[in-house]
């Protein structure tokens, strides 16, 4: 396998540990990836992987029915039991006759598993899916099931990186924490479920053009459009988000503009009706060179959009 | 009439698979999303033209999958958080009737000149998003629908005795069934999680004295009812004035004279609108 890390699946360089005595398993996984884009490390029995594991875990562990030592699925459930190794896919190498009678997938944690006699084509792509999948689950919000901090950092440097023009946005909603405090977590959640779909589908709305949404957390969200479109996205969501939100309140709040919630001192407030604040960095003839740069500028301008307590939106156009 | 048929009734209805739509409507539709340049609001007309297509699209955007259910009455809103991806797969998976259910048409015609009469009974009584008030007058007759989808042969069976008694639809499926299509309504609105302004004024608009959450709405739909068919404009199953409840007057504090604008009003629209349909 001669393919690169660029032309691989994967953004950076992946480690996987193979717990098995066989030889020949260990020789085809080897064969089947470059060491620049999957680097396997073979360990004949489980017990002299374990702590290594804990300490520096792979991106990927294969672990064989047939070790001798420990039983793979005890291997399994050790990485599993434990929140910070949980992410780590597993997959079971299995003989015929050890899934004769079916497994407990509820008790023995696995991702994937792969019978032999082993397809080398097959064992390849679905340990590259099981890689892949690993990292879209990682990164999802859990509400919006939108991409989170990894991948929009990881978007944003590759565009900057191949020099593309791009126009990135972030949008937050003012006055969630009020609204959240008065009618509870479940309606909030309701709020950022509408704002994932309503930006989502703006964007969308254009298409065969460079676009991304992705969702940081609470009721951050991020979206890029090309320099051109991004303005007219503004104003849409913006018309769009305060056109809807209103039907999300009781009919009395609704009627009278705003809500009487409790402030971060115990006092009692009146606030209006959430609004959504945009700040837009426009990268044009490759002025950015980093991911923290646009991160930055940022955070000025939606101290500004911030202060006009309607919803607004502020864009950068600052050049070279 | 054997002893539980309401409830082999109630099981039929709700197990609808697949509604059909009327033809034209559906063709209008397709073309408009075939081409990456429609608005949403474009579609969103359409769309508010044809009950099925209406129905189908609130109870998408109101189901708890999305996040959000029984917020979103307005068809504008529920085409902005489905998308054009959603949308297209909701009108690929959409039937027409074919050609023996004609009377299909008169009904959508009915619906639709109720939704136009809403729109204009709801601005008149100074009620905030009239577009809502329509929606649940395009709905009204829904029941009806999915009963002639459902149990053709019983919905004949209606048809039929209303010609051989020269009743009302309402009357002669409470001689049929034992209930009307405004319990079948409210049976199909709580199971698809329509927001409980549009069920209730599906339920309530034969009896909207008897609604207490959202009086307005079941009034206006009533009354909307009530006079679409002074107009005869389409064809709510059969060609009886109904009776207008002055509750329903009421509670919208309308007068005569209001009731007078508001038909002066419909003349027009209904004349833009019979356009629309065929």
């Amino acid at each position: 396998m001669t393919q690169t890390l660029e032309e691989s699946l994967f953004q950076r360089k992946q480690t996987a540990f193979l717990l098995s005595p066989d030889k020949a398993l260990a020789e085809m996984l080897q064969k089947l990836w470059s060491p620049d884009v999957l680097e396997f490390r073979v360990f004949e029995n489980g017990g002299g992987a374990i702590e290594k594991m804990f300490n520096e875990p792979p991106d990927l562990l294969v672990v064989d029915n047939r070790l001798t030592d420990i039983a793979g699925r005890e291997v399994a459930n050790l990485v599993k039991s434990e929140n910070v190794y949980r992410q780590l896919p597993v997959v079971m190498c299995v003989d015929p006759i050890d899934v004769e009678t079916p497994w407990n997938w509820n008790k023995i944690e696995v991702d994937d598993f792969l019978v032999r006699p082993f397809n080398p084509s097959e064992v390849r792509d679905r340990v590259n899916l099981t890689l892949c999948r690993a990292m879209r689950a990682l990164d999802a919000n859990p509400l919006s099931k939108l991409p989170g901090n990894t991948s929009i950092i990881q978007k944003i440097q590759s565009l900057i990186d191949s020099d593309e023009d791009f126009a990135l946005a972030y949008c937050d909603l003012d006055f969630f924490k009020s609204y959240n405090d008065k009618y509870g977590f479940s309606r909030g959640d309701e709020i950022l479920m509408m704002s994932a779909r309503l930006i989502v589908n703006t964007i969308r709305s254009y298409p065969g053009v460079l676009s991304f949404v992705g969702h940081v957390g609470g009721d951050d969200f991020v979206f890029i459009l090309p320099p051109d479109k991004v303005e007219e996205a503004c104003q849409r969501i913006i018309q769009s988000f305060d056109d809807i939100v209103p039907h999300f309140y009781d009919p009395a709040d609704r009627k009278r503009g705003n809500i009487t919630s409790v402030d971060r001192e115990g006092n009692t407030k009146i606030f209006p009706l959430m609004a959504v604040s945009i700040a837009v960095v426009v990268n044009t003839e490759a002025r950015i060179k980093h991911y923290g740069e646009v991160s930055s500028i940022a955070m000025g301008l939606k101290k500004k959009a911030k202060e006009d307590p309607k919803s607004s939106y502020v864009i950068d156009r600052r050049k070279g | 009439m054997e002893p539980d048929l309401k409830t082999s009734v109630k099981g039929e209805i709700l197990a609808v698979k697949d509604l059909p739509t009327l033809p034209h409507v559906l063709d209008e539709v397709t073309k408009l999303i075939e081409n990456p340049e429609t608005s949403s609001e474009a579609i969103a007309k359409v769309i508010s033209t044809d009950q099925v297509l209406s129905a189908k699209v609130l109870k998408m955007v109101n189901s708890p999958i999305y996040g959000f259910p029984g917020r979103i009455s307005s068809i504008q809103h529920a085409l902005v958080l489905l998308g054009f991806n959603v949308i297209r797969g909701i009108i690929i998976s959409t039937s027409v009737f074919d050609m023996m259910v004609q009377s299909m048409k008169g009904l959508w015609e009915h619906s639709l000149g109720c939704a136009t009469a809403c729109n204009i009974i709801a601005r008149r009584a100074g009620f905030e998003d009239p577009e809502e008030y329509a929606v649940a007058g395009l709905l009204h007759d829904l029941g009806k629908v999915v009963t002639a989808v459902q149990l053709p042969d019983l919905h004949k069976t209606i048809s039929d005795t209303v010609v051989a008694k020269n009743i009302p639809y309402y009357y002669a499926e409470k001689d049929v069934l034992g209930f009307g299509h405004d319990r079948i309504n409210a049976w199909l609105a709580r199971h698809w999680g329509l927001p409980p302004n549009i069920r209730e004024a599906m339920a309530r608009h034969h009896s909207p004295q008897l609604a207490e959450f959202y009086k307005p709405m079941s009034c206006v739909v009533h009354i909307g009812d009530f006079l679409v068919r002074l107009f005869e404009f389409g064809n709510g199953g059969d060609d009886h004035t109904a009776y207008l409840r002055p509750e329903a007057l009421m509670e919208l504090k309308f007068k005569m004279s209001d009731l007078d604008k508001v038909m002066d009003e419909m003349s027009d629209q209904l004349l833009e609108v019979s356009d629309l349909t065929l």
